[in-house]
């Protein structure tokens, strides 16, 4: 990996002069609009969500694995990326995407289903055997989760606060590998999620640069750091649906190097929110 | 506590704002006040675990360097200090990867815990680009009064031994620069001087084990007697042990614990090391023994004349049956900040332009 010299290590909180005066609030008629189009980004996201996971799921009731495994990482993209929303719903967010470490008889646990117990069927045990009946209750789920955003009111912290929420997620599960433990398809969830956070700092960018003009180039040097060491790991750079190596190939010496932008996006982040004058 | 952190920081300006941000942090903590008022609508400044107004508490923060730190990522690779190395196991060692080495350690003392992770989240709050914990272990000096019946003396390790009286004393400067402190004649780099390498280990001691032992022979062991803390060559605990009138080791075995870690003879002085030992306990074992131990931390102005000489010295010591190093490394204690102008480090920096 070469190093990148545009990476920078330090965040708001060290910059920040912190007896600043209180936040103006943006005018909250500014984040209509952005919150809006964040919506269709979701909308969009959802829609594929549902289609890949019924081609994904009626590949395991065809006892087709060999696609039933292809299809894993390019269906969980779409859930990865608008988690900040579809976590508003715990109950679904538990049943699709919970990890074994959620329970505590791990993966024999009755309440273990969705994407993750899915993962351990096809990866771990390499079979699609007895997994019909999770596959069809993943489907519900999603369709679920589909019907119950189509018409939602998209609180606007929630929405802001997304952002640092995806990068949360990275530092917390996809860094250590502890996501996609037996596909190995960790990278794929890891783009996802700086996409997902992507998406909310470009659209919130003009707002937040009117605050504070070095925090959004401070952020957009981060982003472009993460997505370039990314890249080096794709299967294919000219085609990025082949998707990402699998995590094993990344050293250990990588993982690092990924965390310190990858935490200072996450320190950096946790900002947006205050910065737009929202509580 | 001891953190051990590997460095992010991917080339030499972010490591010099990275030991300046440690400088300022550690100035700030150590000497306590108020953190700036923040908008509510942003994270605080500050975690507030320990309330509005900072107190020194007696804090002390060590920064140390590892070996890893002088690769080829920063240039510092000319101003390694002489002895710093990778930590090598010993016989007795089964190290565990997840706890041994780091670019970059912190002792970090207090007198209360919370004090000490105060500070250790506030570190990791300024640095979030280029510091990453590796491992950490807390440890705890027991501060307990003397039971009835019992004398004052030094606190009590797990294995229910008084440990840390036969240290060469903090309180005498001159003996101080001899064994601990790096000065100009011992052939280190210029900016080492007034540094000291800093050995760690992590041992974990098998206390269900010791306890089933007769007393006798776990006083044999260290080569003093239990309750007391005295020699067993006789007196009280801060008495010289005498090994001159018992050769062949009758009173005081000649591998006991003391006699072999300082056989107290002239040749032997200038292995003499201060040590700072923690107690731990860190939780359950899956065979239901307590994962209980001993932190060991010690300084010395070389480190192979020191902790590496003292530790060749006591392996095969019958004390191995009970103990078993897991964790830890060497690093070397960066001088001291002179003045606000000064930071962490800035010798090393500057040695190496
Ligand atoms: C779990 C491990 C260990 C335990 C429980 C332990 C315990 C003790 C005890 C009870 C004493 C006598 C009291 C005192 O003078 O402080 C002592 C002394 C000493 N220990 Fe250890 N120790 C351990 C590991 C080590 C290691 C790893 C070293 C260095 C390589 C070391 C070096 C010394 C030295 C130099 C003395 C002083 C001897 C003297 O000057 O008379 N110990 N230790
Ligand atoms: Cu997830």
């Amino acid at each position: 990996m070469q190093p990148l010299s545009r990476w920078i290590s330090v965040s708001a909180l060290a910059l920040m002069a912190l007896n600043a005066p209180a936040q103006a609030a943006v005018p909250a008629d500014a984040l209509v609009g952005p919150i809006a189009e964040y919506k269709l980004y979701v909308l969009d996201n959802l829609e594929q969500l549902v289609a890949h996971t019924r081609e994904f799921t009626q590949a395991i009731e065809q006892g087709n694995l060999d696609k039933a495994q292809t299809l894993y990482a390019p269906t969980r993209v779409y859930y990865e990326r608008i988690e900040p929303i579809a976590e508003m719903f715990a109950d679904l967010d538990a049943s699709i995407d919970a990890r074994e470490d959620d329970y505590e008889h791990g993966v024999k646990d009755p309440d273990f289903t969705g994407f993750h117990r899915l993962e351990y069927g096809l990866f771990k045990a390499q079979s699609t055997q007895g997994l019909a009946p999770y596959a069809k209750g993943l489907m519900q789920d999603v369709d679920d989760l589909d019907q119950r955003v189509q018409g939602l009111t998209f609180p606007p912290s929630t929405v802001v606060g997304g952002a640092a929420a995806l990068m949360e997620e990275v530092a917390a599960t996809k860094v250590s590998g502890e996501e996609d433990r037996y596909s190995r398809s960790d990278l794929w969830d890891f783009q996802a999620n700086v996409d997902g956070a992507q998406e909310i700092f470009e659209l919130f960018k003009p707002l937040a640069a009117e605050e504070d003009a070095g925090f959004v180039k401070r952020v957009q040097g981060n982003f472009d750091d993460v997505e370039a060491i990314l890249a080096d790991y794709r299967v294919d750079p000219q085609d990025p649906k082949k998707g990402f190596v699998s995590y094993d190939k990344v050293s250990d010496a990588d993982r690092r190097a990924l965390t310190g932008p990858v935490n200072v996006l996450a320190e950096d982040l946790s900002t947006l929110r205050g910065l737009l004058g929202l509580n | 506590m001891l953190v051990s952190f590997d460095v992010l920081a991917r080339d030499r300006e972010g490591l010099d704002i990275l030991l300046r941000t440690l400088t300022t942090r550690i100035a700030f903590l150590t000497q306590g006040g108020a953190y700036p008022q923040r908008d509510p609508r942003f994270p605080p400044p500050d975690s507030g675990i320990l309330g509005p107004r900072i107190p020194p508490d007696g804090l002390s923060v060590t920064v140390a360097l590892g070996a890893s730190l002088f690769d080829d990522r920063f240039g510092l690779a000319p101003a390694r200090p002489r002895h710093l190395e990778r930590m090598q196991g010993f016989p007795n060692d089964a190290l565990d990867a997840a706890r041994c080495h780091g670019d970059l350690a912190l002792q970090i003392c207090a007198n209360t815990l919370d004090t000490a992770y105060h500070a250790l989240r506030d570190i990791i709050k300024h640095t979030p680009g280029s510091l990453l914990v590796r491992w950490k272990q807390e440890g705890n000096v027991p501060l307990l009064p003397p039971s009835p019946g019992d004398i004052d003396g030094s606190a009590r390790n797990f294995l229910g031994f008084r440990d840390g009286t036969a240290n060469p004393s903090a309180q005498d400067p001159a003996l101080m620069d001899e064994l601990i402190w790096v000065d100009a004649q011992r052939d280190e780099p210029d900016w080492a001087v007034g540094g000291s390498y800093m050995a760690v280990r992590i041992i974990r001691n098998y206390v269900e084990r010791w306890d089933r032992t007769p007393l006798g022979e776990q006083e044999a062991i260290f080569g003093r007697e239990k309750m007391s803390g005295a020699p067993l060559s006789g007196g009280v605990e801060q008495d010289v042990p005498d090994y001159a009138s018992d050769p062949e080791g009758k009173i005081t075995p000649l591998d006991a614990h003391i006699r072999l870690a300082n056989p107290r003879t002239p040749a032997t002085e200038k292995n003499r090391i201060l040590r700072r030992p923690f107690n731990y306990a860190n939780g359950v074992e899956p065979n239901g023994q307590l994962d209980m131990g001993l932190l060991f931390i010690c300084f010395q102005a070389d480190l192979q004349e020191g902790f590496i000489t003292v530790q060749k010295r006591l392996d095969g010591e019958p004390l191995e049956e009970y103990i078993k190093p897991v964790g830890g490394g060497y690093f070397f204690v960066l001088p001291g900040a002179r003045d606000e102008q000064d930071y962490l480090g800035r010798g090393l920096m500057a040695a190496t332009t």
